[in-house]
């Protein structure tokens, strides 16, 4: 595996190529400014795309390389606004190149109509990106219907190919066309259809707090390689008077059994999630991952850790895989007692390991009081801290680490959000 | 990134509708404003302009002298220039999978027209 610092630089170093390629093999010369410029982010903004569309793929080899799952897809949403961007300044640059002259010419370079397919099909594809990217920036879309509009972005890519197909440049682009081609389908045989994912049966459900159960799902076959506070992507289909939703959802894996065991906290966020309250033994199931990476490679310094609701499943997958090695305080804020997950076993835990100390606290429907409740500013300067739970919790937690003198390189988050 | 994405659109639209109004109010670029002395061409005159730096090409019965095109044109050089020196209009009426340049594509070779093409005899 990359160090760490390596791994940090692989995706903004893959981007770089990504983009600089296709520039560079089409780096125009004797050409006006403006006409070389639009040249330029066109070719940079489909090279991002590519870069965009290999940062989708949900393989476990590959988010190890990349340095987790969270940042290929932190990059994947900036590469592709940024690749959107430039292309949107590209036929603009175009066109304004015989703006001074003939504004009519102009009009003509980027009028849609009348102007033959190449340009047709660049306009489809930059509308199917726009529309994509509208929906994408839509949360409250419901998430089935959400991930369809989401592909209408990989169609965008294929058109804005074809666009230069349509030029007649062929050399280059056939096999870009073929490797964007191939990225989509891997994308959505292997991860969304489900291929490289593994069978399991779920063989327990407990509900262990309001609208949160955890589902113990016993493997058909080889068992998935995951760790204590990885997360994993799975989907339940239909058996045993159950009809699951059959769509991946990322959940935190709660334990790890010897023989390939694994239990997963689920709470009720969405539809789907909401149905899966109801689960029961005998539903067949299938397991991507382990993914994520912030828990791993803990130094053995004096640690924080801060779970908000649900959050607190990894801290307990890593409680429960054997005793601390090093002074841990577990903060864990939840709603109302009737919604604090795991809290009796974690009291348990905690009664029985020195080293952790627990403290809980029920926040109520206001935002918690954050300075009164982390440790006095010197004590906290010389801890890692490690941050998991709803993005708004996370967000307000760095903002106050960060007041309290804690560096970033100390502070670690892990946000759930896929969308 | 959604703030980046929603004032990059406004700015996209923005610009176009004024690209689109102006260029509408605008009169067209008059190809007869370019230098386009009506002289004949031969066949064996033309076939001498046959390098990326000097190209003409007849297309249509016109000779156009497209050097100081070629470098903008969006093909690689490797596509257009073999038809350097030579009749090209079939190349032109079938550019990529047999379809003809646009009508913005004959307004700007119009620009570097220089002639016609003189009939061979028999």
């Amino acid at each position: 595996m990359l160090s760490a610092n390596r791994q940090r630089l692989a995706i903004p170093l893959l981007l770089l190529a990504s983009t600089a390629g296709p520039a560079y093999w089409a780096l125009p010369e004797g050409l006006s400014p403006l006409r070389s410029l639009g040249i330029i982010l066109g070719w940079a903004g489909c090279g991002l795309l590519l870069g965009s569309l290999l940062l989708m793929l949900r393989e476990t080899w590959l988010s190890r390389w990349l340095g987790g799952l969270e940042d290929m897809y932190r990059w994947h949403h900036r590469a592709g606004i940024v690749a959107y961007v430039a292309l949107l300044a590209h036929p603009l640059a175009l066109a304004v190149d015989s703006w001074p002259e003939f504004p009519a010419v102009a009009w003509q370079t980027l009028s849609p109509f009348g102007n033959g397919w190449a340009v047709r099909l660049g306009w489809l594809s930059l509308l199917l990106l726009m529309f994509g990217l509208a929906t994408t920036f839509a949360t409250r879309i419901p998430y089935r219907s959400w991930r369809w509009l989401h592909a209408s972005l990989g169609v965008g890519v294929l058109l804005g190919l074809g666009h230069l197909l349509q030029l007649g440049i062929e050399e280059p682009v056939l096999p870009l066309l073929a490797l964007a081609m191939l990225l989509l389908g891997w994308r959505f045989i292997r991860d969304d259809a489900g291929l490289a994912a593994r069978p399991y049966l779920v063989h327990s459900a407990t509900p262990i707090a309001n609208g949160v159960v955890e589902i113990g799902l016993q493997p058909l076959a080889e068992p998935i390689a995951a760790d204590a506070g990885q997360f994993v992507v799975v989907a339940f289909f239909a058996g045993a008077g159950f009809r699951g939703c059959g769509q991946f959802h990322p959940f935190s894996v709660s334990s790890i059994g010897g023989d390939g065991e694994i239990r997963v906290g689920v709470k009720a966020l969405g539809d789907c999630t909401r149905h899966l309250q109801s689960i029961a033994a005998g539903v067949p199931a299938r397991v991507h991952g382990g993914f994520g990476s912030f828990l791993a490679g803990r130094p053995a310094t004096v640690q924080l850790w801060l779970a908000g609701g649900i959050g607190v499943t990894p801290f307990v997958a890593l409680l429960r895989a054997g005793p601390l090695s090093q002074p841990t305080t577990l903060i864990y804020l939840y709603r109302s007692a009737a919604d604090a997950a795991y809290l009796a076993e974690l009291q348990t835990l905690a009664a029985a390991d020195r080293l952790l100390s627990l403290q809980a606290h029920a926040t109520g429907d206001l935002p918690p009081d954050l300075a009164s409740l982390l440790p006095a500013g010197r004590d906290l300067a010389s801890r890692e801290c490690y941050i998991c739970g709803p993005p708004a919790m996370v967000a307000a937690v760095r903002r106050a680490l960060r007041r309290c003198g804690v560096t970033t390189r100390h502070i670690h988050f892990e946000n759930f959000d896929f969308r | 990134m959604r703030r980046l994405y929603i004032c990059a659109t406004a700015v996209f639209w923005l610009l176009v509708a004024t690209v689109a109004i102006v260029g509408n109010w605008s009169p067209a670029a008059d190809p007869a404003s370019a230098p386009a002395p009506e002289r004949l061409i031969p066949v064996a005159e033309l076939a001498k302009h046959a390098l990326p730096n000097d190209c003409w090409m007849a297309i249509r019965g016109v000779v156009h002298d497209v050097s100081a095109y070629l470098p903008e044109h969006p093909s690689r050089p490797s596509v257009v220039v073999p038809w350097c020196g030579r009749e090209a209009t079939e190349a032109y009426e079938t550019k990529t999978r047999g379809r003809p340049h646009s009508a913005q594509a004959d307004e700007l070779l119009a620009r570097y027209r220089i002639g016609r093409l003189a009939a061979e005899r028999p």
